[in-house]
């Protein structure tokens, strides 16, 4: 994982669902398993890679489970794959299973719900160019906000067994405690000891958590959390790495800090897509060129999600 | 029965193993889709708009869903027409396919810089020349809805490009498509291609402001596919078919059912365009599905179905 992590064959690939559990109000946890080719190339997959889902053709969930909100957008035919990133992936007798966690927020998520085990599901992947880890690197810190935490627990996963000299810790914000997409916090002796989440506790690593309203843990942005924790750290900076994942507002937040401290900083970059195979052109991201003042659009598919954050113009 | 069928077609003077393309815009440069399909198997493969000079792009959000379609404002984002030829030609030559290459420019001088460049190069088939992106501020539609800009620049390029296929993409929304084709046969066009995108637009209702950045993009996809059946039967009706001109058939195709339907309605070719977003790969499907759809109504030539349409 030196390198950045690339798909090995990307291609489509049928994948049997194995559970699609609702975790909070808005959030659900979807497995998919996958044989033969597909669980050969999904089995290797990066942290923060993503595959494109097919939901064309999954049923809407019953009315009475449609929240109002969405009673509109349910009416909307989908055309377009979905991109999603994996929350954990593990491999067992010649099969990949991979988890998604999703939030409810329009027509192809609200499909997704009604999604149950033994469906089959048209999967494009591995896409994209996920989460790497730099030489000489001690401490990695990851901070999500949101819907982000996804694919920052399969980081967690990959670094405590794979890097196991460099220290992970974890910080998770969202607006408000029900915005969390986690089970279920920790007791509140464990967050005495500095683990708030079992999802990443389970990988033994220490997670914080903030809330805009301060209805769980550190009251206001991760990011505020993310700069107290460093404060008191002594921890050479450039031994730090931070990972990023959520709401584009707060990578350009984590990006500045990262930037003021010199730490080394990937952050996940999100755009509407509609291949994510780098054909279509939609998802554009402006990044900075070596020349100062100049930028260029790269590919989130292609190029990205994962970008270093210095080369990201943020407008936000 | 099916292995008596013959798809293969006489495309202006080439002759193509079978009918079916991809789209401009939507198959990139070839290499992107080598993962998921064999393009060499192919009828003909279109590159995306190459310009004069590398162009960015547009600002994001380019693409924004709608019911059964999508729109795009992409914005000629590509390599430039150096970049082209250095990078991407060599790997096009080795296809087995016919390619052709979408040219786009702001100025009629710029196109036929783009179009002499390429016309000397033998991995080069053919041009599709875009008259008729919604997505720039400048050419694009501005030459393709005007008959005098249409003649103009499509005479201006057939200049250059010798016996090249020279190919005009001609916009949906004209006051009457067979007007702009009859301008373009007779300026130089030895194909049409149809339809390009319709100009549409979104709008975001909380904040009253439309989605894309561009504002307005082109609506593509399964929504547009009876729209463009009959413009594409129009134009075979009115302009192409007396002159043996083939027209390459596009807008929402994703099926082998919506092929036949444009190749009845005179389509000597098709095109699958947004549909590679969702399944790339698919017109290798509808290459076998048109074969087996012929067998199953004894047709042994594909050309017996062109223009084959039935009006009561």
């Amino acid at each position: 994982m030196s390198e950045k992590c690339s798909a090995a064959k990307r291609g489509v690939y049928w994948a049997t669902v194995c559970g699609n559990k609702q975790i909070g109000e808005r959030f659900y946890r979807l497995g998919l398993e996958f044989s033969g080719a597909g669980a050969e190339a999904f089995a290797k997959i990066g942290a923060g890679q993503f595959a494109q889902l097919d939901l064309s053709e999954t049923a809407l969930p019953p009315a009475d489970k449609i929240p109002d909100e969405l009673a509109d957008a349910a009416e909307r035919k989908i055309l377009l794959r979905r991109p999603f990133s994996f929350v954990d992936v593990t491999t067992k007798h010649n099969k990949t299973s991979v988890d998604i966690l999703y939030c409810v927020i329009g027509p192809g998520s609200l499909r997704m719900t009604s999604l149950s085990a033994k469906d089959t599901v048209s999967v494009i992947g591995p896409l994209g160019n996920g989460f790497w880890v730099p030489d000489g690197k001690k401490t990695a810190l990851l901070v999500s906000g949101g819907m982000g935490a996804g694919p920052l627990q399969h980081l967690a996963k990959i670094l405590t067994a794979d890097f196991r000299d460099i220290n992970v810790t974890a910080f998770a914000g969202a607006k408000t405690v029900e915005e969390l997409p986690f089970e279920r916090q920790l007791d509140e002796i464990s967050q005495q000891l500095g683990f708030w989440l079992r999802e990443f506790a389970r990988y033994g690593v220490e997670s914080l958590v903030a809330t805009d309203d301060g209805s769980s843990g550190f009251a206001g942005p991760v990011t505020d959390c993310l700069l107290e924790w460093l404060g008191k750290s002594d921890s050479a900076c450039e031994s730090m790495v931070i990972y990023s994942c959520g709401p584009e507002a707060m990578l350009a937040r984590v990006a500045k800090i990262a930037k003021e401290k010199n730490i080394d900083c990937q952050v996940s970059m999100e755009r509407r897509m509609a291949c994510g195979i780098g054909i279509c052109q939609s998802c554009a991201v402006e990044c900075k060129t070596d020349r100062p003042g100049e930028s260029i659009y790269k590919m989130c598919c292609t190029d990205g999600p994962v970008f270093n954050s210095k080369t990201i113009v943020f407008h936000s | 029965m099916e292995e008596k069928v013959n798809i293969s077609i006489d495309f202006a003077g080439i002759r193509l193993g079978n009918p079916v393309f991809t789209a401009s815009g939507t198959c990139g440069y070839a290499d992107e889709l080598s993962d998921f399909m064999d393009v060499s198997s192919l009828g003909g493969f279109i590159t995306k708009s190459i310009t004069a000079k590398p162009r960015q792009g547009n600002a994001t959000p380019r693409i924004v869903e709608t019911d059964s379609g999508m729109l795009n404002a992409i914005g000629w984002a590509n390599i430039g027409l150096d970049a082209f030829v250095e990078e991407k030609l060599p790997a096009l030559e080795k296809l087995s396919c016919a390619v052709f290459v979408n040219i786009a420019g702001e100025t009629i001088d710029e196109y036929v810089a783009v179009a002499e460049r390429l016309a000397s190069s033998d991995a080069v088939a053919g041009l599709e020349l875009n008259i008729s992106c919604p997505n720039v501020e400048l050419g694009g539609i501005s030459f393709g809805t005007d008959p005098s800009q249409v003649a103009a620049v499509t005479s201006a390029v057939k200049n250059v490009v010798g016996d090249k296929i020279l190919m005009v993409k001609l916009p949906p929304a004209v006051t009457d498509v067979s007007v702009i084709a009859q301008v373009a046969v007779d300026t130089g066009a030895n194909a049409l291609s149809l339809v390009n995108t319709f100009t549409a637009m979104v709008i975001d209702i909380e904040t009253r402001k439309p989605i894309l950045a561009n504002a307005t993009g082109g609506l593509s996809g399964p929504a547009i596919k009876p729209i463009a059946v009959y413009l594409v039967n129009k134009v075979y009706n009115e302009v192409t078919k007396s002159l043996g001109i083939p027209i390459l058939g596009m807008g929402g195709i994703r099926t082998v059912s919506d092929a036949v339907e444009f190749i009845i309605a005179g389509a000597s070719a098709v095109a699958v365009g947004t549909a590679n977003f969702v399944e790339p790969g698919c017109a290798v499907k509808i290459i076998d599905g048109i074969k087996g759809y012929c067998a199953s109504k004894n047709i042994l030539n594909i050309k017996e179905l062109v223009g084959s349409l039935e009006v009561n």
